[in-house]
């Protein structure tokens, strides 16, 4: 239990997000706002803007001429995407590190962030869902809670190790088995500290499906469903592998065929090398 | 010197002082193969089994797919006078989540599209290690053709 009141001490230790990333998700919620009001947030905050334009540049967006103001930004990609934008830079903070005791290297995990909110954002688009900004950051967040577990588990990685072969239960159980705690479970955790929505701190404590309800859940399932496809395409796999479990209902929900499920590898592997020059340049 | 092979990539070499390498293969395919006579290596990491998904894609970026990567595999190898019947052949990934059972299962997907490819065009692999959960790593060491495996599982095996 000591060891548990340490891990919820660490979670003090991480960088908070900025508070712009509140401030657009409260935007989003509002039926009432306007692109301006957006904007407004966007334009005037200056750890935003220095990096907005170096991104806008990048190979990811392929634009036809160089990008000079945000206004300029703004116009040429639109305002969805520089959102999109602000919240990877707001998210990026805790997430580049090597997390040793998941196997993972330096920028590892940010590239599974990054990979996972755009899929995210493209099922979302698809399906047709609102509040695709809300969704976007908790694909990007959805593992803030391995940063604070990755010395535990690498403190007791050969327990969760054999239990995971043993019993073939997946990582995220064997977690809870051997240290009291997921990852996802201190994913909430930090979620409701930062003050995000209850809707987003149940994303992120299921994005495993702990509480196998979530299938029902159209938000919970395409961040579960991104998550998975990051999986297969081996981004951000570490020592936990490929031990996750597949919940066939969530893509029965979403309507999700197998095809569809290629096809959307397909156009993600189609833009990876993209995606990491935007992720190199934030 | 390290050539690394990308995510629906591949690479071909004859250089004595290279290794190729791929990482992190998840439900992916690598294929290592190496002519001993030649001593020309080459290694494919492929997404998908295939094409006919989007046959734009493929034709921008064949290695995406086994039935379009697979060919284009040993024809590069061919370039560099490698010769299928003397050929060493390391099939590599395929791996897949908990509880995917015949469901979506791109890891067991990719390697039924591979077995038949190779079963029309009689080539033989000569050593496998697929499925299961694990993420894997591939590299081909072109001075003496060893492949090295490393397997998040059962941990790093040389072949």
């Amino acid at each position: 239990m000591n060891a548990l009141k340490q891990l919820i001490k660490e979670i003090d230790s991480l960088k908070p997000v900025p508070q712009i990333v509140n401030k657009i998700l409260a935007i989003t919620k509002d039926p009432d706002s306007s692109v301006a009001d957006m904007a407004e947030i966007v334009m005037y905050d200056p750890m935003i803007t220095a990096d907005l334009l170096k991104s806008c540049n990048s190979a990811y967006f392929n634009l036809p001429r160089k990008v000079e103001s945000v206004n300029d930004a703004i116009a040429l990609l639109g305002m969805n995407h520089i959102v999109d934008l602000v919240l990877i830079k707001g998210c990026s903070a805790n997430l580049k590190k090597k997390q040793e005791g998941y196997g993972l290297n330096e920028g590892d995990l940010w590239r599974q962030a990054v990979s996972c909110a755009i899929i995210t954002k493209d099922i979302a688009n698809k399906q047709n869902i609102d509040n695709q900004q809300m969704l976007f950051t908790c694909a990007l967040l959805k593992d803030i809670g391995k940063v604070i577990l990755d010395r535990f588990v690498g403190d007791s990685f050969t327990k969760i190790f054999n239990l995971v072969q043993k019993k073939q239960i997946s990582f995220r159980e064997a977690e809870k088995k051997i240290i009291g705690i997921d990852h996802a479970e201190i994913g909430a955790i930090v979620a409701k500290k930062w003050n995000f929505s209850p809707k987003m701190v149940y994303i992120i404590r299921n994005h495993h499906m702990s509480d196998e309800k979530a299938e029902n859940d159209i938000a919970t399932s395409i961040v579960f469903l991104s998550d998975i496809i990051c999986m297969m395409m081996g981004i951000g796999v570490g020592h936990d592998g490929l031990a996750y479990r597949f919940h066939k209902n969530a893509l029965t929900l979403l309507n999700i065929s197998e095809k569809n499920l290629m096809e959307i590898i397909a156009s993600f592997g189609g833009k990876m090398q993209k995606v990491e020059e935007l992720i190199n340049g934030i | 010197m390290n050539i690394i092979v990308g995510v629906a990539d591949l690479k071909v070499s004859n250089d004595p002082l290279a290794t190729i390498v791929t990482y992190s293969l998840g439900s992916c395919i690598g294929i290592s193969i190496y002519d001993p006579v030649a001593k020309v290596g080459g290694l494919l990491h492929y997404m998908l089994p295939d094409s006919s998904i989007d046959k734009v894609k493929a034709k921008n970026n064949p290695s995406m797919f086994a039935d379009t990567g697979i060919p284009r595999l040993f024809k590069t190898a061919y370039e560099l006078y490698a010769k299928k019947q003397r050929m060493k052949v390391v099939i590599v990934g395929g791996g897949q989540v908990l509880d995917q059972k015949g469901f979506f299962n791109i890891g067991k997907r990719n390697f039924m599209e591979l077995k038949k490819i190779f079963w029309k065009n009689n080539v033989i692999s000569d050593f496998e290690d697929v499925g299961g959960n694990a993420n894997r790593t591939v590299r081909l060491q072109i001075s003496t053709g060893q492949t090295f495996i490393k397997n998040s599982v059962t941990g790093e095996k040389i072949v």
